[in-house]
């Protein structure tokens, strides 16, 4: 059985050459990979993507994405949900309310507001990395804190094929409708290790846990939290 | 390229390392043809060194002791220096490097081959060298490295 | 008139060398030859923007590639569009090695020079497609 990947966010930038708001997506996307959230965060570089990247476009299959477009046309966006999945969260520079009608300088020079709007859209994509990771973030520095929630580095959690026949996915009913989870199986496996019960206690981990593999509105959370439980029910009891 | 490919993947990128070569830690794969060796780097050694602009291989009749660098390629990223897995003298080099250096890139265990040797103690030398299964363990453990920095 | 030529730079953001690709594609439609050439982003061409599929139709692209997996290349063709040209920045920096770049949301001064390099040889490119002759 592979063991499961250490949980980190793709972040695909649009870095449309258009407009300015195009390179405001470019530089916060790399300010949150080089220096905000570096260890949790892995570039998806979208040409590569869109051209046939499987690398890039496996990983944004099971890994949450935060698209970062420039303007409605949202390409990133768009093409992730394209190829991969739906990003879990999607970034539209020029709707930020902040920006109004300044001028952020030229789509190949920002001036020095369009620069505070990398700033600005930077700090928000580190927020949903964290959110998205259950992580607590300063908000004054932007940097990630000590919290509960980040996993424990350990030599079994490193690597994973990432063809699609080794990562398990598990068809549940769901409000009446089939989904399909990714995961689940591995999920469990370390749930039950560490000793957490098939009860009411576990239902909540249990779907941050599962929601960093798979995309669940928050409208449909009660149900899939309610599945998810009975699914691991069912999982202790085989395993037992 | 030889046999069974073992692969192993850490965040979006994918190492093969095929069964049927030997490795050294270096990331130098050896291919044992009779008395000689096929020498390249491997997959992860490619990837994590970048594109290839150059690549300077020691010429035919060089003599080789296990640890000298037998090769330079230079990268968008670094200048690699390739230490010989095995200790013998160059009898062929791959002159398609000189026009194609993205050969190595492109087809690492294959086409973009950096040098022949002929070998003089491979007795020593292979005591030295990790078959594919330990080769990809050391792979996984140096990717994760490589991702945290 | 002509059709503008269309200059497609891959903009790859995983290195220094896609930065070149963009702003060697700045240097090209906003300094060198403005008035013969239009930059057209890779992404509007995959996800069927009309506008920008009915401009790449009967007109020829130049693509500029930050590496060997030549992305921009790639998608023009798959998009219906005629590849004239696909420059790769690592050939022009092949012939330049003094130059090698660093830094992705900040070229160093080798990298904007590499970029301003890799725009005059798209320029050439751009006037023989033109029909222009180069002034030495």
């Amino acid at each position: 059985m592979p063991e499961l990947p250490k949980r980190k966010v793709g972040i695909i930038a649009c870095s449309g050459e258009e407009s300015p708001e195009g390179t405001v997506t470019r530089l916060a996307a790399l300010k949150v990979l080089e220096s905000l959230r570096p260890h949790e965060t892995v570039t998806i570089c979208l040409p590569l993507f869109l051209a046939g990247g499987e690398g890039d476009r496996t990983f944004a299959r099971f890994y949450p994405t935060v698209a970062v477009d420039g303007c409605e046309k949202r390409c990133a966006a768009r093409g992730t949900e394209m190829y991969s999945g739906k990003p879990a969260i999607s970034i539209v520079v020029n709707e930020a309310a902040s920006i109004g009608s300044s001028d952020l300088g030229s789509a190949r020079q920002l001036n020095e507001t369009g620069m505070q709007v990398v700033n600005d859209v930077a700090a928000q994509i580190a927020c949903h990395v964290d959110q998205l990771l259950d992580l607590k973030g300063d908000r004054r520095s932007g940097l990630p804190v000590d919290g509960p929630a980040p996993q424990e580095e350990s030599q079994s959690r490193q690597a994973t094929c990432s063809c699609s026949s080794s990562i398990p996915v598990t068809t549940l009913h769901v409000a009446g409708r089939e989904v399909t989870f990714v995961a689940l199986p591995l999920i469990f496996a370390q749930f039950r290790e560490v000793g957490k019960l098939p009860d009411d206690s576990t239902k909540d981990d249990l779907l941050r846990a599962v929601k960093i593999y798979n995309v669940i509105s928050d409208a449909d959370e009660t149900s899939y939290a309610q599945a998810l439980l009975q699914e691991y029910s069912a999982f202790c009891r085989r395993d037992h | 390229m030889p046999g069974e490919i073992l692969k192993v993947t850490v965040d979006k990128f994918t190492f093969r390392v095929p069964k049927g070569l030997s490795y050294s830690d270096a990331g130098v794969w050896v291919k044992l043809e009779g008395n000689r060796a096929r020498l390249g780097l491997s997959d992860f050694a490619q990837q994590s060194s970048g594109d290839v602009a150059f690549a300077n291989i020691k010429p035919d009749g060089t003599d080789l002791e296990r640890g000298d660098a037998f090769a330079e390629v230079e990268t968008v990223k670094v200048n690699v220096s390739v230490p010989s897995p095995v200790n013998g003298t160059i009898v062929e080099v791959n002159l398609s490097l000189a026009e194609a250096p993205e050969l190595i890139n492109q087809d690492p265990y294959g086409k973009g081959w950096l040098a022949v040797v002929e070998l003089s103690d491979w007795e020593n030398d292979r005591a030295y060298l990790l078959d594919a299964e330990t080769y990809l363990a050391l792979v996984k453990g140096q990717a994760a490295e490589e991702m945290k920095r | 008139m002509k059709e503008k030529v269309l200059i497609v730079p891959c903009s790859g953001i995983g290195k220094s060398y896609g930065t070149v690709a963009r702003e060697g594609a700045y240097v090209v439609t906003e300094d060198l030859c403005p008035e013969k050439t239009m930059l057209v982003p890779v992404a509007l061409l995959v996800l069927g923007e009309d506008e920008a599929r009915s401009t790449l139709a009967g007109t020829e692209a130049i693509t500029i590639d930050g590496c060997q997996l030549a992305c921009a290349a790639k998608v023009v063709a798959n998009s219906g569009g005629t590849v004239a040209h696909r420059v790769q920045v690592l050939d022009v920096f092949r012939s330049h090695r003094n130059l090698k770049p660093s830094g992705i949301a900040e070229l160093d001064a080798n990298g904007h020079k590499l970029a301003r390099v890799l725009a005059e040889e798209v320029q050439e490119l751009v006037n023989g497609m033109t029909g222009e002759v180069s002034h030495a």
